[in-house]
């Protein structure tokens, strides 16, 4: 179809990342997010580059279905780069554009800030390519349990969460064919001034609306019809396993948190 | 599994005080069941019927009839208002008092699989997929991994077990429904219209799996559209208003032929065949060959029909050679792709005069959608050019003027509906070309009017029956006022009335001159059109009228494109077969029957030469 959601889909390989038990890889993915998060060197940059780097070619995904699920966002980080450059006025001035003054505090944080998003978005959207929505639903279903003590619906969050992944190409699909209808009858996506190409989306949000319910009742017919009953009760094909796997994944996430924390200490 | 059912069976028993044991024959049992659904529709009227075990039952009847109604009840997700149900075993439901504990331990033994295959699937790996029941079961791992293995076996998916469903075709999506629902290990097992949105490749598939089940002793409900599928059922039953109106054998039931027309069904093509042909009527096609074999006297075997057998094939890309028209769509050398790798056209050329009506056929994956998105300015092409009514529509402008002149009905056009009122979802075309309010209504109108939707103007659309939802659709693109008209697939997923209502709305618009160009999956559809074109593999195989299309000279090239042809072609290359006289080329029942009265009545003349007929033993 003419517009694709490539974002968070699954992509189906045999590495070490994709058998890492769900819960472990969050684990270990967010302590690498909160140590990208810190980054203020250059050192640390180049340090965290690597591993967002190496970290693809483990998992055994290729580099273009990663680069193809951050893409969307690069527009936001261009607007952060340029925002920091203009608006941070710390350091020497660079280039005085009347008055406009770029300080090398200002050109730091342009680079500082998008890199680290972007390493961050690495790692996010590989957990999403290495993980299928059962397995994160399972990995939240057992995190969030806790919540379900104190009368939270933990496992149903994690249930909605994990399905929502699941349509996001169907109904990606779909806005695709009625925006295509649409356009052919007339439909003004791509011309007028801004207050008619949003009425023109009206039609299709409305139609888009009318199918997703129609999929969550077919939806919630094939879980009745399939026995769902909530989280209690169920068992899992794969059964999660601790093993030497999960070890080392926790012993090098710590690995390199240490040595970017090292590298900041040293910088 | 059986733990539950046995547990409860005195209870049950005990609270319903009737003292008859439920009985383990007949897992479905529904006494005088009435469902109403909100606005008082009565879905299910006085529903009385049991399913014995391993019985294949098949349930007919037009949209709206209450055979999806009747199919929720019997696998446990909808509860009657009145009567009594017994599923397997559980007295789910006593005089209208649902027993919500015992329709939980009734679905643990019920599967379901229905229309929708994008909405059975739950995860992104099939494997995942097929264990997510008996994950809800709560089964033992090794339990599992067993049942999930056995049933991708069964409907013959083994190799796509790390798959992503949402990358498989709709046939195999359906088949991954078909082993989620078996791995719950099912006592009855609910088919719900599974071929509805399949191909015919798909549907096939599926009702070789259903097939097999039979033989393996499953029992079956099996709701459908086609009236062909329910001849392998051991009963069946029709729906009428919610009511079963016709109930038995397949032949049985299709006796009642007036009847089963005014339900809005038709009768399997072997019988309609064989009572055009004055044969005894029968359901199955080679009973009907037979017959005919059995006729033959052998004099006749010598006589020649008057039809003769057109030449081969036109190689593709060739032009019709005395068109005075110029074409209004022509295709020159087009070459199209969505990504780097794969071509999804390949130096395809078409052409196409003013007030035909073409058909393209071909596998799924073949190009047929491409070619459509291409020919109704979605896309433009790589390499080559598109030429609509003259213009070029590689450039934004050309698109831009030429998407006047042509319409599209995309498959499935009724999920697009948006608006209040059917006025209004018409009216959407015509109100953003800012044509003046009172053309906009004429307009509307006129199309409402040509798809006999006239007096649904100020209803919802979603309150429109299947068919007419579709009609709706289409009336939109048609107050476009297109010369040309682009549909994807558009009889699939209706019921007989809704095909047929189709069909005649379209040739109305031929004979308006309007320009059709159809994708197919049906080569009866195909065997309509004027033209027919072939795709395969991104490229025009054949091009030419169906009879060429179709003749025996091509049919190892429509093979290899994974096509058949039209099965009035079929039986007559069968009797050519089995010793009948050639038939010639009869692409449609109609000229089927022609062809064979025609060479009856020769035979007829010469019969008293020949005293020894019937060697073929008939009957």
């Amino acid at each position: 179809m003419a517009f694709r959601l490539d974002i968070g889909q699954y992509y189906p390989a045999r590495s070490p990342i994709h058998e890492l038990d769900a819960r472990v890889k969050l684990c270990c993915a967010l302590a690498l997010l909160v140590a990208l998060f810190c980054l203020t060197t250059p050192a640390q940059l180049v340090a965290g580059a690597a591993i967002a780097a190496a970290l693809p070619a483990l998992a055994r995904v290729p580099a273009g279905r990663v680069l193809v699920s951050v893409r969307p966002l690069v527009v936001f980080l261009a607007f952060l780069s340029l925002f920091n450059l203009i608006f941070v006025q710390t350091g020497s001035p660079l280039i005085a554009l009347g008055p406009l003054t770029i300080t090398s505090g200002g050109a730091w944080a342009a680079v500082l800030y998008a890199v680290r998003f972007a390493l961050a978005l690495v790692v996010g959207s590989l957990i999403l390519l290495t993980t299928t929505p059962t397995q994160l639903a399972d990995a939240f279903d057992r995190m969030l349990s806790p919540l379900s003590h104190v009368g939270l619906p933990g496992h149903e969050i994690a249930m909605v969460f994990s399905l929502m992944m699941r349509f996001v190409p169907t109904l990606a699909d779909e806005a695709s064919a009625i925006i295509d209808a649409q356009s052919l009858r007339g439909g003004a996506f791509d011309e007028g001034g801004p207050v008619r190409r949003v009425r023109a989306v009206v039609p299709v949000v409305v139609a888009l609306l009318a199918s997703g319910l129609r999929h969550a009742d077919g939806l919630s017919r094939a879980l009745d019809a399939r026995c769902y009953e909530g989280g209690a009760g169920r068992t899992h094909l794969h059964e999660p396993r601790l093993g030497w796997r999960e070890a080392a994944a926790v012993a090098a996430t710590a690995a390199l948190v240490a040595l970017l924390a090292l590298l900041g200490a040293l910088g | 599994m059986t733990l539950a059912a046995e547990n409860t069976r005195p209870v049950a028993a005990a609270s319903s005080g009737v003292s008859d044991e439920p009985s383990p024959e007949a897992p479905v049992r529904l006494s005088h069941v009435v469902l109403v659904y909100e606005g008082g529709v009565r879905a299910l009227d006085d529903v009385s019927l049991s399913v014995a075990r391993g019985e294949r039952l098949c349930v007919l009847g037009a949209n709206g009839s209450g055979k999806s109604t009747l199919a929720s009840v019997i696998c446990g997700l909808l509860a009657p208002d009145e009567g009594s149900v017994e599923l397997v075993g559980e007295r789910v439901c006593v005089s209208g008092t649902p027993d919500l504990e015992a329709y939980r331990r009734a679905r643990r033994r019920l599967g379901l699989v229905f229309q929708n295959p994008d909405d059975q699937i739950v995860t992104s790996v099939v494997e995942d997929d097929v264990a997510f029941g008996p994950e809800n079961l709560g089964l033992p791992r090794q339990e599992i991994a067993a049942r999930v293995a056995r049933e991708l076996h069964r409907v013959a998916l083994d190799d796509y077990v790390h798959a992503d469903p949402t990358r498989l075709s709709g046939g195999q999506k359906q088949r991954v429904a078909i082993a989620g629902a078996l791995a719950l290990e099912p006592a009855v097992l609910v088919l719900d219209e599974p071929g509805s949105l399949l191909d015919v490749r798909g549907r096939s598939a599926i009702l070789r799996v259903m097939g097999r089940l039979a033989k393996a002793g499953t029992t079956l409900v099996h709701v459908t559209h086609f009236m062909d599928e329910a001849l392998e059922a051991d009963r069946v039953i029709v729906m009428d208003h919610g009511r079963v109106a016709l109930e038995g054998t397949p032949e049985e039931v299709f006796s009642h032929k007036d009847a089963i027309r005014d339900l809005g069904l038709e009768v399997p093509f072997a019988l309609r065949l064989s009572e055009r042909l004055g044969l005894r009527p029968t359901c199955s096609e080679d009973d009907v060959v037979r017959q005919l074999c059995a006729t033959q006297s052998t004099s006749s075997r010598t006589s020649r029909p008057a039809m003769q057998a057109p030449g081969a094939t036109r190689e593709p890309g060739s032009r019709q050679g005395a068109s005075a028209e110029a074409p209004v769509v022509s295709v020159e050398h087009v070459s199209f792709s969505y990504g780097p790798r794969t071509r999804a056209l390949n130096d395809v050329s078409l052409a196409l005069e003013p007030g035909t009506s073409t058909a393209v056929i071909g596998q799924t994956g073949s190009g047929k959608s491409t070619l459509l998105r291409l020919l109704c300015t979605l896309e433009a092409p790589d390499e080559g050019r598109v030429l609509l009514t003259g213009r070029d529509v590689s450039t934004r402008a050309g698109r831009r003027a030429a998407r006047a002149e042509v319409g599209y009905v995309m498959q499935h056009p009724e999920r697009q509906l948006f608006a209040e009122t059917v006025e209004k979802d018409v009216g959407f075309g015509p109100h953003n070309l800012r044509l003046p309010a009172d053309e906009v209504s004429r307009r509307v109108t006129e199309a409402l009017e040509l798809v006999g939707l006239a007096e649904k103007r100020d209803a919802s659309p979603f309150k429109l029956s299947g068919g007419q939802r579709r009609l709706c659709a289409l009336a939109g693109v048609l107050a476009m006022k297109p010369h040309v008209l682009v549909l994807d697939e558009p009889t699939a997923g209706l019921d007989p009335r809704g095909r047929a209502m189709l069909r005649r709305v379209l040739s109305r618009l031929r004979e308006q001159g309007i320009t059709l160009v159809q994708v197919t999956h049906s080569m009866e559809d195909a065997a309509r059109a004027d033209r027919v074109v072939v795709l395969n593999k991104s490229r025009v195989v054949a091009e030419g009228t169906p009879r060429e299309v179709f003749s025996r000279g091509s049919e190892g090239r429509l093979a290899s494109a994974g096509l058949g042809v039209p099965r009035s072609l079929r039986v007559a290359r069968t009797l050519e077969d089995r010793g009948f006289a050639p038939l010639g080329e009869p692409v449609t029942t109609d000229e089927l029957v022609a062809a064979i009265e025609a060479h009856s009545a020769k035979a007829g003349l010469g019969r008293d030469e020949s005293a020894r007929s019937n060697r073929h033993e008939g009957t």
